[in-house]
């Protein structure tokens, strides 16, 4: 490959924050009508890279070549300006505002005189349906942005990022909220964009996304990279062994963990809420992890929160040890033994400012109450730091704010939080989102023991290998119906697939 | 119609059916108030209150408060009743000053305002002071800056009083058309006022970035949308109504003190929120803004009218405050 | 959602059943003149003696409506237009400023409703506008005159009040706010009654107390350990600073075993009467809410009926045919009873 076959040059970028050296001397250089897939544990620094890219942060050193042009890029605009485009890896829809709007935000067409110009709400709409005809997606204009799905609110995104009709084009997790189908569009859109040149820079966990999708991989590691490669020559064993530094013969733990007798029991559980779950039965023995399936929109979040107390049911009943219990709260769910791991960490989990301490016994608090309304604070210090030392947090000290530790060690303080309200059925959703690939081993085994002691686990994941790897059975949800429950020996991609996308 | 229909249609007209409730009710008391005495009153009463509810209206939007608006309105009274007392008033602020168009204070006094909003959207937007706090600076500074020119020799915190009649009459107390059949100036500036805060929220880019950046001032940012700027003009033309509104609230009256406007901004916020404006940001219409601040003059005016004890005034008007919010969370709240 | 509409519903509901049931005072026979009183806040205390006072002699002469204007000028001329609209016969306006009389002459003169001003004067200037617009009210400095008086009276009546025997009144002074017009006042002529009654005088101590009890007892408390046993009177421009400086001086070891020193205040409040049964006060001011309250509403309803207004009609003094002043009563142990 030539130099100037290079359509964007990142040279030696270095980006230093209080205490952590984010980037260090990291070069990046992608060809024009290519997939680049930029891969890495989080932390290691992709999404720096990319927001210096962006001109949200500036770089501390290095320099940014375009088209063999040096150039600088100081804010989003200057970005947009120069032809790159985003498609962040939160998303940031405006909810009260429609989706034209959201798509031709900052750079709305304008008519009128001299000093009196208005925003040309006509050509806005017209714009937009051209747009969305030209990559396929069924919209109004004029549609709320608030009213429309993660999926939808995904593609509105992706159409914007085009719009710009920028030569590079920085996608950030973009398939992190679609389904299958809308996964294969998305690849469609990225085939018609290589085709006219443009540039494409795709972050995502996904290994099979990124072995089909991309043409060169590079991968980071600790804020340094760590190589290039063509991505044909890559596998997913080779890719993860980079990322992490060393070779991961496995993957998830040795699990012994026998289940025992049946402990709950859910029949023909409905919510009030039209398009969610409906007659959902299953059964959960003691030390047994019960693994749940299925795509974005199954509805499964919203069932397990339905346990807990969080989601009115509008028919069906619990049984737990062969009662029946009604749970209307959180509150209740405790007295009954259940806990729950939301799936949103940093919005429903952790108190970002409060200390790991503090976030271990936030739910336990009763326990340490002395009869003179005052906490224990000995007793609720003892106990809490044992069992965030027990899960082996790496953390400096427990006095230390929450919000400054990395993901897989803020959920083991999460875990810790809900092992001290000493339950017999864990509620996980998605426990691993977000976390490095190896925290996520320790996170499993963590899963495993307990499994072992008796605790009795319910797993939501959208991970197939995790699923598979994790679970002694798998239930399988598509739009609020369950479809099924299968073996986690027997059961393979294939099969809980089918059972995902039936109607 | 179904029933799901009927309940669709209240909750989204919840705050007009409210006001035209209210409205029956005080008539069914005593149907005098409907007539044109009384509505020209309560619009003649909602006009200063528009023009600040509509300032406090843009700031509520971006997802910010001002709580320098009552304030404001204080300080710019002040500054337009000193510059325009009659010639042979004995107590005069400026005792040499020759007689000024009418509009030369005006504009000074909208100026003030446009500059202190201005300095409102300088701390927020350059120090990244939270409006709440930002804005409890300026509401004690521009108190303090606007007793320290009351307190100004010869004044000595006295009430500016003899305002000059070609004031008065324009700004504040005289109509179109006469008797029965008047409206008063001050509703006409604030009609025109609230055509142009509507023409910005909807027309213009300014507007749309406004509803934007209190939507979501992330993704107005990585929009290419330059927030500050944005900011900084949204706070200093909500400055500009509140000088207006001053200036108004000095004509109306006849005379100004450095305790005008004390307070007006919880007014205003309020009005603003029973409106449908969102204080979390990104919510809120024009229209909205104006039912608001009709809601709230008819149970000043009208349970004043019909004799309810002002302590039961009060009481209704909390309940009114809490109800319209709980009323929106549940609308706009995601559906569990 | 449906809970929620009722609760809106049901409070604008609630709003005009309230509106049904609570309208109060406006009983009596049709021929009594309807007088709108608009009162610059109701949580003033003397003013609120001045609105009971309203309300009991309006009782079969006018059929009264009282608002509070919330310390807020641009609310109470919303008021004015409000009564002004219900076509009131009479207006009893206790200005939030005084100098915005002018505006609400204007407005009730449109409407030929004739206005009686209470307790904050207007200008001369606006009181010319218009011949049916009167004022009622007191002269601010009487007070300060009465409540040197009362220092005064002791002074002769006793001799041993000159403690150290050089002919000379030691005071200290506690003042209201600062470039207040009662507190000026007040001070000024409260020692000038006393030159006048040929007594010399010599300021030890003055200062700002904010018409404030606490500020009073800690003011007093610093008079006390700059001067001690050399002040033979104190001062206050009102009852609660004179209160406070009691406290002070009990604190100070006075009124216990025969030592004592006159204390004076303005205002005659319930607090400042207990003080005087107790014989920690010597004297305070009593500015006469009761008649002034009288006066406005009796001036308001003869008004309103459009008859004559003389000395007889009214049953007080009406000076240059505009003007009721209510004088200022000194109160002591002996005549408590004229201000409770």
């Amino acid at each position: 490959m030539a130099e100037q076959d290079y359509y964007l040059e990142m040279r030696s970028i270095s980006k230093e924050f209080p205490g952590v050296k984010a980037l260090d001397q990291v070069t990046l250089q992608v060809r024009p009508g290519t997939v680049h897939a930029l891969m890495g544990e989080n932390g290691a620094g992709k999404s720096t890279l990319m927001k210096c890219l962006f001109g949200i942060y500036k770089p501390d050193g290095g320099e940014i070549y375009l088209n063999g042009k040096k150039t600088e890029i100081l804010s989003s605009s200057d970005a947009l300006a120069n032809g790159i485009s985003m498609i962040h890896q939160e998303l940031h829809p405006i909810p009260f505002r429609d989706v034209m709007e959201n798509i031709w935000l900052g750079r709305f067409p304008m008519k009128g005189i001299g000093p009196f110009k208005f925003v040309d709400h006509s050509k806005m709409y017209r714009d937009t349906e051209d747009l969305f005809k030209q990559l396929d997606i069924d919209l109004k204009p004029d549609t709320l942005v608030g009213k429309l799905s993660v999926s939808k609110i995904q593609s509105i995104e992706i159409a914007k990022a085009v719009s710009f009709n920028s030569r590079i084009i920085v996608m950030d997790e973009p398939t992190s909220s679609l389904t299958g189908v809308e996964v294969e569009h998305l690849f469609r859109i990225i085939r018609d964009l290589k085709a006219k040149g443009v540039a494409i820079i795709y972050i995502s966990h996904k290994m099979e996304e990124i072995l089909r999708i991309s043409d060169d991989v590079t991968i980071m590691r600790d804020g340094k990279k760590i190589g290039t490669w063509p991505a044909a020559e890559m596998t997913t064993d080779l890719i993860i062994s980079k990322m992490v530094g060393r070779d991961l013969t496995h993957r998830f733990p040795e699990r012994d963990n026998v289940p025992g007798d049946v402990i709950l029991q859910a029949h023909d559980l409905t919510s009030p809420v039209d398009k969610s779950f409906k007659n959902v039965s299953f059964e959960l023995r003691k030390g047994e992890i019960l693994g749940i399936g299925g795509l974005v929109g199954a509805q499964r979040t919203e069932l397990i929160e339905a346990l807990f107390g969080l989601r009115e049911l509008s028919a069906g009943s619990i049984s737990i040890h062969g009662k029946k219990v009604k749970i209307k709260s959180p509150k209740d769910a405790m007295k009954y033994g259940l806990a729950l791991l939301t799936e949103e960490r940093r919005t429903t989990g952790i108190f970002p400012v409060l200390s790991v301490h503090e976030n271990g016994a936030i739910a336990n608090l009763d326990r340490y109450m002395t009869p003179y309304l005052l906490l224990n604070e000995k007793k609720k210090q003892t106990e809490t730091n044992k069992m965030i030392e027990k899960l082996r947090t790496k953390t400096p000290n427990t006095k230390a704010l929450i919000m400054n530790l990395s993901g897989g060690n803020q959920q083991k303080v999460l875990l810790a939080r809900w092992l001290l309200t000493e339950p017999e059925i864990l509620l996980l959703d998605e426990p691993t989102r977000g976390i490095d690939v190896g925290a996520k081993f320790e996170i499993y085994s963590i899963i495993a023991d307990l499994a072992r002691q008796g605790k009795s686990i319910i797993m939501i994941s959208s991970e197939m290998p995790e699923l598979l790897g994790m679970s002694d059975r798998i239930m399988v949800m598509s739009e609020g119906k369950m479809t099924g429950i299968l073996d986690g020996e027997t059961a393979s991609e294939e099969t809980i697939m089918r059972l995902a996308a039936q109607h | 119609m179904s029933t799901r229909r009927i309940q669709e249609m209240i909750t989204h007209n919840a705050i007009y059916i409210v006001l035209v409730v209210l409205i029956i009710g005080i008539a069914i008391y005593d149907p005098s108030f409907i007539g044109i005495n009384a509505l020209r009153d309560v619009l003649n009463q909602s006009a200063t209150r528009t023009i600040i509810a509509l300032g406090v209206a843009f700031i509520l939007i971006t997802g910010g408060t001002d709580l320098s608006a009552g304030r404001m309105v204080g300080l710019t009274a002040v500054i337009s009743a000193s510059m325009l007392q009659i010639q042979d008033y004995p107590r005069r602020f400026f005792p040499g000053l020759a007689d000024l168009p009418v509009i030369v204070p005006v504009l000074l006094a909208i100026a003030v305002g446009f500059l202190f909003g201005m300095i409102n959207g300088l701390i927020v937007a350059k120090l990244r002071v939270p409006p709440f706090i930002a804005t409890l600076g300026t509401m004690v500074i521009i108190y303090g800056v606007n007793s320290l020119y009351f307190d100004m020799d010869p004044n000595h915190s006295q009430p500016i009083g003899g305002l000059r009649p070609d004031f008065t009459k324009w700004w504040g107390s005289g109509s179109i058309g006469s008797g029965q059949y008047s409206i008063p100036y001050i509703v006409i500036i604030a009609i025109i006022v609230a055509i142009i805060v509507w023409v910005i929220f909807n027309k213009t880019r300014l507007g749309k970035n406004m509803y934007a950046i209190g939507g979501n001032e992330q993704a107005a940012k990585v929009s290419g949308i330059n927030v500050s700027r944005n900011l900084i003009w949204i706070y200093s033309i909500a400055g500009a109504l509140y000088g207006l509104a001053g200036v108004m609230e000095a004509a109306r009256t006849g005379g100004a003190t450095n305790n005008y406007g004390n307070m007006y901004e919880l007014d205003a916020i309020a009005a603003c929120v029973v409106g449908g404006v969102s204080t979390t940001g990104g919510i809120g219409t024009v229209p909205g803004v104006l039912t608001g601040v009709l809601i709230f003059t008819v149970i000043n005016y009208g349970l004043t009218f019909i004799g309810v004890s002002p302590n039961w005034q009060l009481i209704i008007k909390g309940m009114i405050i809490i109800a319209a919010v709980a009323f929106d969370m549940r609308k706009y709240a995601n559906k569990k | 959602m449906k809970k929620l509409s009722m609760v809106v519903l049901a409070t604008s509901v609630l709003g005009a059943a309230l509106a049904g049931c609570s309208s109060s005072g406006s009983g009596g026979s049709s021929t009594e003149p309807s007088v709108g009183v608009a009162i610059y806040k109701f949580d003033d205390t003397f003013m609120t003696g001045v609105r009971n006072s309203i309300e009991k002699n309006g009782k079969g002469i006018a059929k009264v409506e009282i608002v509070d204007s919330q310390n807020s000028q641009p609310t109470q001329n919303d008021k004015v237009d409000l009564f002004l609209t219900k076509n009131t016969k009479a207006l009893v306006i206790n200005p939030v400023d005084r100098t915005a009389a002018g505006v609400i002459i204007d407005k009730a003169k449109a409407k030929d409703t004739p206005v009686v001003f209470l307790n904050r004067e207007p200008l001369p200037e606006d009181m010319k506008k218009w011949d049916k617009v009167y004022y009622v009210g007191a002269k601010a400095e009487e007070s300060g005159t009465l409540e040197g008086g009362l220092v005064v009276d002791y002074w002769k009546a006793h001799p041993e009040a000159d403690k150290n025997k050089d002919g000379v009144l030691q005071y200290v002074m506690l003042k209201g706010e600062q470039g207040h017009q009662d507190a000026e006042l007040r001070t000024k002529y409260s020692i000038q009654a006393v030159e006048e009654a040929g007594i010399k005088v010599e300021k030890l101590a003055e200062d700002n107390a904010n018409w404030d009890r606490v500020k009073g007892q800690e003011k007093m408390a610093a008079f006390l350990a700059s001067h001690g046993d050399k002040i033979e009177a104190v001062f206050a421009n009102n009852d609660d600073m004179a209160l406070g400086a009691i406290e002070a001086l009990k604190a100070g070891g006075y009124f216990t075993g025969g030592k004592y020193i006159p204390v004076v205040g303005v205002d005659a409040t319930a607090p400042a009467l207990q003080a005087l049964s107790d014989g920690t006060m010597l004297g305070t001011v009593l500015n006469d809410a009761n008649n002034q309250g009288k006066a406005a509403v009796t001036l308001a309803s003869l008004l309103g009926q459009g008859k004559e207004i003389t000395k007889e009609s009214v049953g007080f003094d009406v000076t240059d045919k505009q003007y009721v002043w209510i004088p200022y009563k000194k109160i002591t142990k002996d005549n408590m009873k004229d201000a409770q």
